[in-house]
């Protein structure tokens, strides 16, 4: 964990959590990183209690219609006996292997991840393979092998990162499993691994390269992430 | 002689016949033992009284409260409990619709896809899940991301209850399994034998504990929830603490 940062979910970004108003990829990275972090749990809860309280106190809206007829159809319906078993308890698969390590993932990215990663190797050590859960963020682990250096980069809109095993830096300082960082386009970084680091990492728009022969690829790198976007939806 | 960090964490080990509370507050069941002499092991008569006496806890006590309604709902499938929930939710349903879509077709959808869930999964829902609003909160808002996600089309891999998962939050999570399965049988029986003393007290000493303790309500609010002044909710709740006391027989 790092100290000098505060490598937590804003309260704000929590706080649409719990109402359920976010993109599908930032509540994904949100319960994932939950299920690592016991403080930011706790917070959760009382955020739930708090959203819960003013809704059934809240102002309501009268519903210009009749339920009557609804309310007899429903109640025709058979009851639910036992518990449905979500799909997911199914055994997803909750371990990841990347060159001599193995994952063990949070249980919403095991499900994400269940239909098998493809991953590609990209510059510097870097290996990505994307998941094909939402159509207006890009969801994706990154490996980033033991050694191994990113280009210098800015991102365009926001990207969130959260560290599942292993450990990165950059300028500001070292960041570890259940970190949860939050960049934006003021940010440009250059994280390099020495052990090897494995993340989740979510973004709202691509990334713009700021170093090297990689500013070549900027304007393919746009083209293909409207592609994605374009493909998924 | 009690060492409870607060009142509120040893009626929660009065009042909740479950496990959780007794963790809550960190005690086994020896501590437990300990602190309570008067406890004996439990007979097969206690039994069947603390089967009961679970019950009936597990069945809210206020008739008009929101709990008994959808434990109703799902215990005889009572078409009036869920008319009285329809009629108490459908509204704040359709305003979180409004909210969320912004759209009155969708929050009409909502509704009749919330209430429908509600319905359905009612025979599942425990006073252990918390209030009924928040559980209802959870359906309506999980049902509303899924409607959203396959009006746009979105791949189905990952779904609401996967992104909330229902036991967010709780300490049960955290707590190793070994340790649940060891102290299970004698911490259950002895919860039930504490939980049997609640339901000797009178009726309204226990809606008042119901709501404060196991509810987590404020005073203010359980007055309003029961429609009694909170002066009277006030005396009921120090009265029925001091009977339990009493019938425990021990000093706090």
């Amino acid at each position: 964990m790092n100290i000098d940062l505060d490598c937590h979910p804003t309260t704000e970004m929590l706080n649409k959590y719990v109402q359920g108003s976010l993109p599908t990829g930032w509540n994904v990275v949100l319960s994932a990183h939950l299920e690592l972090c016991q403080k930011c749990r706790q917070e959760y809860g009382d955020l739930e209690s708090a959203e819960v309280h003013s809704w059934s106190e809240g102002p309501v809206e009268e519903v210009a219609n009749d339920f009557s007829d609804l309310v007899a159809s429903i109640i025709k319906q058979p009851q639910q006996a036992t518990a449905d078993t979500p799909p997911s308890q199914e055994s997803p698969i909750t371990e990841i292997h990347m060159l001599d390590h193995s994952f063990t993932l949070p249980r919403v990215l095991a499900k994400a991840a269940n239909d098998g990663l493809e991953w590609k190797k990209l510059a510097g050590g870097i290996n990505q393979a994307k998941v094909n859960i939402d159509t207006e963020t890009q969801c994706e682990f990154i490996y980033m092998s033991p050694g191994s250096q990113t280009p210098m980069h800015r991102h365009q809109g926001n990207e969130i990162t959260l560290v599942l095993d292993g450990s990165f830096s950059d300028a500001s300082g070292t960041y570890e499993a259940a970190d949860f960082l939050i960049r934006n386009n003021k940010d440009e970084h250059q994280p390099v691994s020495e052990e090897g680091c494995l993340c989740f990492a979510v973004l709202d728009s691509p990334l713009t390269f700021t170093q090297g022969l990689a500013r070549l690829f900027n304007p393919i790198n746009r083209f293909k992430f409207r592609k994605t976007i374009a493909h998924q939806s | 002689m009690l060492k409870f960090g607060s009142q509120r964490e040893l009626f929660l080990v009065i009042c909740d016949p479950t496990l959780k509370c007794l963790r809550y507050v960190g005690m086994n069941s020896a501590t437990l033992r300990k602190e309570y002499p008067t406890l004996r092991p439990m007979s097969d008569t206690d039994q069947s009284a603390a089967n009961a006496a679970n019950a009936r806890l597990l069945t809210p006590v206020d008739p008009d409260s929101d709990e008994y309604l959808l434990v109703e709902t799902g215990n005889s499938q009572s078409s009036e409990a869920f008319n009285r929930l329809f009629q108490r939710y459908s509204s704040k349903i359709y305003a979180m619709g409004m909210k969320l879509t912004r759209n009155e077709q969708l929050s009409k959808d909502l509704v009749q896809e919330a209430m429908l869930n509600v319905w359905r999964k009612a025979r599942l829902y425990d006073l252990d899940r918390g209030t009924a609003q928040s559980w209802i909160f959870t359906i309506t808002r999980n049902r509303c991301f899924d409607m959203l996600r396959k009006l746009k089309r979105q791949p189905n891999c990952v779904t609401a209850d996967d992104i909330w998962p229902q036991d967010n939050g709780s300490e049960s999570a955290l707590l190793p399994e070994g340790a649940l399965h060891e102290e299970q049988g004698s911490l259950v029986a002895e919860a039930s034998i504490i939980a049997s003393y609640c339901k000797q007290l009178p009726e309204p000493q226990q809606a008042v504990i119901e709501q404060v303790y196991i509810f987590d309500r404020t005073h203010d609010e359980a007055a309003e929830i029961l429609k009694i002044p909170l002066g009277t909710l006030k005396s009921r709740l120090r009265l029925g603490v001091a009977k339990l006391r009493q019938l425990i027989g021990v000093d706090l």
